[in-house]
């Protein structure tokens, strides 16, 4: 969060300007129900706490969704066929995010990555294991989910990604 | 067919991160006196109907357009608002040229306003109950509200442009001091213009570098600030046009392309975008509006261009998906002055959103300023004659491009 990292403030032309009347104020934001959509997420959820995964295809372009989408948006088609993926996926991008231990003080370096899973055609936000090393992280880095312990039930089962040792040739080649 | 509409006049307010001295009317009335005053034979009673924008929920006021009324002198006259986020300043452009050409009775001259004055809310907010409605489905899937923001880097827009710029300094390979050349430029520009925010005509690539990250790639000293600021656009008819100002500036072609969205899906699916800097909405989006200002090689035949570009990344992308320079060879651009006010194709000569950012109103102040270059009226006028330029904006999550070719011409007519 960029308040609570170090800051140092840039130059640049300023001009004062006099002081109109400014009155504080506040909002007590209501309480909201968003309403969703989500029966086609159910069969996920199911597999999901089994450890398994699955993507929904679009029957249409054959595109697949992980995690599910109701509506196919390149063809308006309500895709209809599970597909089995495997735990296996590749950063489609990532970001370093700068947090301050609220302890410490000292600013951990956490790489957030977008995953594609093997198999699907979509991306997802998730977290890098705490074991990789923020500057490792690259484009098209091979990862597996790692599961989390004990299952709620929900997204969150995938806890965070670790990172797949490969020695084969071919990877070198697509790391630049 | 509509009618011919043109640009004759556009205005700003002056921009600053905190614009204590002057309510949020006041603040649109500014642009619209700076407006009329470049175009001196037209009065606020000429005006047949009104157009008007801001970003909901960042100033914690909500429908402004109806207590604004008497500052926009819009009393008993046509009013409508468009808001569409980042991109609210384009629909508003797009909607006062919409308004002229369809040729209503009565309606010829109609004034587009967009502003923002975000130091009187939170922006966090705003961005977050914008958002709210649409990721509180991740939330009943598991996923808290701290796990999300921090995912998303604090959820502001930010969260979003530095996966694309991971995925588009991978594809063409680009260092972090070709992302600071583009705001050194940037800065620089905006230090010429009188209603620019950040106005640093000393900085070097190296100060920027020396700033902290605020989220890998972009540092502090590469993000655009948040300002408070208007803009005000006046559209009329061709034949009014031509009484009203010397030079009147064709809009020949608009156009409004949402795509997937990057990063995150719809209720809480997978994000459709696989790599968010190949923007397949832009490039759509600049084909439909330069085909329909039959324009065949922007490359060639467009001398200026406004491109909405918080991040200096997106600079480099928004001018090659736009169809402006080719692929991965916008850096070189920038390294040789292509781009500076004197090269060949000017880019952001008002320093960019890079420097100056009210969000409702920038994606607005992208055609006015490329108007502006057209007439010779820019405060950071270009040396070389400008024929035909675009104005660009972008929002949502990284999927919706709006797109304004004008040019000093009417379009030509197809044989």
């Amino acid at each position: 969060m960029s308040k609570r990292t170090l800051r140092k403030s840039m130059d640049y032309i300023k001009k004062d300007y006099v002081r109109t009347r400014t009155m504080p104020g506040s909002w007590y934001l209501s309480n909201y129900k968003f309403k969703f959509n989500i029966t086609h997420f159910k069969p996920f959820l199911d597999k999901l706490k089994e450890k398994k995964l699955v993507g929904l295809q679009c029957s249409s372009c054959n595109r697949v969704f992980f995690p599910p989408r109701l509506v196919c948006g390149k063809c308006m088609v309500k895709p209809d066929r599970w597909v089995d993926l495997r735990e296996t996926g590749r950063v489609a991008s990532f970001t370093i995010t700068y947090l301050k231990d609220p302890e410490t003080g000292d600013v951990l370096e956490r790489p957030i990555v977008l995953v594609q899973q093997d198999g699907s055609d979509t991306t997802f936000t998730a977290e890098l294991s705490p074991d990789v090393d923020y500057k490792d992280t690259y484009i098209g880095m091979p990862v597996k989910i790692h599961w989390a312990e004990d299952l709620k039930g929900g997204l969150m089962e995938i806890l965070y990604y670790d990172l797949v040792e490969d020695d084969s040739k071919d990877l070198e080649l697509r790391k630049d | 067919m509509g009618r011919q509409v043109c640009i004759a006049s556009a205005g700003f307010s002056e921009h600053a991160s905190k614009r204590s001295d002057v309510s949020m009317p006041e603040l649109v009335s500014e642009a619209i006196e700076d407006c009329l005053n470049k175009a001196p034979s037209v009065d606020i009673n000429d005006i047949d109907a009104f157009v008007n924008g801001n970003m909901p929920a960042f100033e914690g006021a909500n429908m402004p357009e109806l207590w604004m009324t008497d500052w926009m002198g819009a009393r008993n006259k046509p009013l409508l608002r468009i808001t569409t986020g980042g991109t609210t300043g384009g629909s508003v452009t797009i909607g006062g040229y919409y308004t002229v050409a369809a040729g209503l009775p009565g309606i010829d001259t109609v004034l587009a306003i967009a502003f923002e004055q975000q130091s009187q809310g939170d922006t966090s907010t705003g961005l977050a109950s914008v958002a709210y409605g649409e990721i509180s489905v991740l939330n009943s899937l598991g996923i808290t509200y701290e796990q999300l923001t921090q995912l998303l880097s604090a959820g502001a827009a930010i969260g979003v442009a530095s996966y694309q710029a991971t995925n588009y300094m991978r594809r063409s390979k680009i260092t972090e001091e070709d992302l600071a050349r583009v705001v050194v430029q940037n800065r620089h520009n905006a230090a010429k213009t009188w209603w620019a925010h950040l106005k640093m005509p000393d900085l070097t690539i190296e100060d920027v570098l020396n700033t902290p990250y605020i989220s890998y790639p972009l540092r502090y000293g590469m993000v655009c600030p948040a300002s408070d600021g208007a803009c005000a656009l006046l559209f009329t008819t061709e034949e009014k046009a031509k009484e009203l100002c010397d030079i009147p500036v064709y809009v020949n072609g608009v156009a409004s392309v949402a795509n997937e969205t990057g990063v995150l899906g719809y209720n809480g699916s997978g994000a459709g975008q696989l790599d968010t800097s190949e923007q397949l909405g832009a490039m759509k989006s600049a084909e439909l509006a330069f085909n329909q200002a039959k324009i065949s090689f922007p490359r060639k035949e467009i001398d200026y261009a406004e491109v909405y570009s918080p991040f200096p990344n997106q600079e480099l992308m928004w001018v090659e998906r736009l169809g402006l320079f080719e692929e991965n060879s916008a850096t070189e651009m920038y390294k040789n002055g292509v781009t500076a006010p004197k090269g060949e194709l000017p880019i952001n000569c008002s320093g960019g959103v890079n420097s100056t950012n009210a969000i409702g109103a920038s994606a607005m102040e992208r055609p006015a300023e490329a108007a502006l270059q057209i007439m010779g009226k820019a405060s950071n006028q270009v040396p070389k004659t400008v024929h035909n330029a675009i104005g660009h904006g972008w929002g949502g999550i990284i999927n919706l491009i709006t797109m304004i070719v004008m040019g000093d011409e009417p379009a030509r007519k197809a044989k």
